[in-house]
């Protein structure tokens, strides 16, 4: 039996440079998350929820139309009623898609195998990190394009129109992709601050969706000062909006991502350090 | 070849492993032995570079294991069978560890093979046995092919089959010329399997050495009974400062510390019937609780033998 081993024995090769090195992670990772079927039910959900929001939104619209004034009308946003579901229900799907990648690690225990045998920490939280990222953006891309799509149908007896070439429609379908990868992001780093899946998804949730609300208690004049720098909530709107007006007291629509980008790279960061200085 | 020096583990005030320097060295298999809680699990951790020493250096081929350009064909290490996902199949938790070190499906598969798992390579780990989850992580270890093996309590829960595997599997390894490093508490187990004892009691070494030597270090003689009042016995030998443990299964116990004929002479003045009565060497679970008696986190009182 042994003997057998010893004749397969895979030759050693010379030492893999660290671009090889995450490369070869990549792989791993990508094998990992591939094969278990969480992975597809959190994808399909994350579809199945932005269109359901979308469907909902859109029926209803097109049961009011008739009743509508021509104001209404013609204020009526119809891309950000496509995709706002992505953007507020996906949101909390990609949350616990990206908490898990990193927690479930540590609930099964298979993080201690996973450093065996690739002990350089930075790497393996980097190519974790990465396969999450790429997957989870072909997702959110998919859905976010696919509901103004579907929207555009069901919204089609309202001769409203939508296109890509109107001006924020764009700029609204991306940006809106990239807030909910960023979520899962956040995600992800807390998930490797605590490394424990009901923590994870009660701070992020905390951070996402309650802290958002508890900066509209503050009195106006605060609020007003602070509500650009706060994650979720306004932001959202200007994000997803393509018509009227930029909300007041808040960036533009790219700024607003690039206030959240700059708080999921911040808890990445945190996450990699404790990662990478704690037992595991 | 395994080197470690001063390593100190402290988890707030209590050390789980306190100054331990030992060298593992290849061609052995090397028993690591001590109570539930002694600091072994810890010191593999701290090998594997899952753990960071509070103090002192442990090297493995004489680098950190966190340098290893690719760990898997150095060392392959067996902590916990069920640190897996039990959602992926077994062949898909193979493939991903492999791929981390380079190895592709072809090896996956051949050591699916070598441990008897291909008929389950594509089923879920989450509905193998214990036995099937030990063969599992055994694979992961082998994948690799390489020349350092250590395994935390593999035997353990594993049926009479499973044991009598693992055992031939380590002898073949270390027959081979391979390092082995096996933690057990069970020292029946160890009695067969390891040639060299690295002992640990309360994170500190307490004997690093052969078997032979270690059973020596004891009282080094034993005297083999077998008797139908075993709670008298025990009574009586306790009493004349000897000390007894059951071995086996069969009823046979173990007296050290007193001589043949002492243990005769008791029996007859406390009217105790003997069957069986007769020198030997003292076995290791013996020569252990004699030499771990003060380390021993956690004392519960000794039952009446059976």
């Amino acid at each position: 039996m042994t003997s057998l081993m010893i004749a397969t024995r895979p030759a050693a090769a010379p030492a893999p440079t660290l671009g090889a090195a995450l490369l070869r992670t990549l792989r791993s990772e990508f094998t990992k998350l591939r094969s278990v079927r969480s992975t597809y039910w959190i994808m399909f959900g994350l579809v199945v929820a932005s269109a359901a929001w979308c469907v909902a939104y859109c029926l209803g619209t097109v049961h009011q139309w008739p009743h509508m004034s021509a104001q209404d009308r013609s204020g009526f946003d119809a891309t950000q009623n496509s995709i706002l579901g992505l953007a507020l229900l996906g949101q909390l799907v990609i949350v616990v898609f990206g908490a898990l990648m990193i927690t479930s690690e540590y609930s099964t225990g298979m993080v201690r195998t996973s450093l065996t045998v690739m002990p350089r920490r930075g790497t393996l939280y980097a190519a974790k990190a990465a396969v999450f990222a790429a997957v989870s953006l072909v997702v959110a891309f998919v859905a976010s394009f696919g509901t103004f799509f579907l929207g555009r149908v069901l919204l089609s007896s309202t001769h409203v129109t939508m296109s890509l070439s109107q001006p924020g429609v764009l700029r609204s379908l991306i940006i809106t992709a990239l807030f909910v990868e960023a979520c899962g992001l956040v995600a992800f780093g807390i998930g490797a601050l605590v490394r424990n899946t009901a923590a994870a998804l009660t701070l992020a949730f905390g951070f996402l969706v309650l802290l958002p609300q508890l900066v509209r208690t503050l009195p106006v004049f605060l609020h007003n000062d602070l509500t650009r720098w706060v994650p979720g909530g306004d932001a959202i709107n200007s994000m997803t909006a393509t018509i009227g007006g930029q909300i007041p007291h808040t960036f533009s629509a790219w700024g607003e991502l690039a206030v959240f980008a700059g708080y999921a790279a911040i808890v990445l960061l945190l996450g990699a350090v404790q990662f990478a200085r704690r037992d595991a | 070849m395994i080197e470690a020096r001063g390593l100190v583990k402290r988890y707030g005030s209590t050390a789980a492993v306190n100054d331990l320097s030992f060298t593992i060295r290849p061609g052995l298999v090397t028993g690591f032995l001590g109570p539930n809680g002694a600091g072994k699990t810890t010191t593999m951790r701290l090998i594997l570079g899952l753990d960071y020493p509070s103090a002192g250096t442990v090297t493995v081929n004489g680098k950190p294991y966190a340098q290893l350009p690719d760990p898997m064909h150095e060392v392959g290490a067996l902590l916990d069978a069920g640190a897996v996902h039990g959602g992926r199949t077994a062949r898909n938790h193979l493939l991903g560890l492999a791929q981390t070190n380079g190895i592709g499906p072809r090896r996956v598969d051949e050591v699916l093979g070598l441990v008897g798992l291909t008929d389950v390579a594509r089923k879920r780990s989450r509905g193998f046995s214990l036995g099937m989850r030990q063969r599992l992580g055994i694979a992961g270890a082998l994948v690799g092919g390489p020349q350092i093996l250590m395994f935390d309590e593999p035997v353990n829960g594993l049926d009479p089959e499973g044991i009598l595997w693992i055992r031939n599997l380590m002898r073949s390894l270390a027959a081979e010329g391979r390092t082995v490093l096996v933690s057990s508490h069970l020292m029946s187990e160890m009695e067969y399997t390891a040639d060299h004892l690295l002992v640990i009691g309360r994170g500190r070494l307490i004997a690093d050495c052969g078997m032979a030597e270690f059973i020596a270090r004891g009282s080094g003689q034993a005297v083999r009974v077998r008797t139908p009042q075993p709670d008298a016995l025990a009574q009586a030998v306790a009493a004349a400062g000897g000390t007894l443990a059951s071995v086996g299964d069969d009823g046979q116990l173990e007296v050290c510390g007193l001589t043949e004929d002492q243990v005769s002479d008791l029996a007859f003045t406390q009217g105790v019937r003997l069957y069986h009565l007769a020198q030997t060497r003292a076995s290791l679970e013996h020569a252990f609780m004699e030499l771990t008696a003060d380390s021993v986190e956690y004392h519960a009182e000794l039952p009446a033998a059976k």
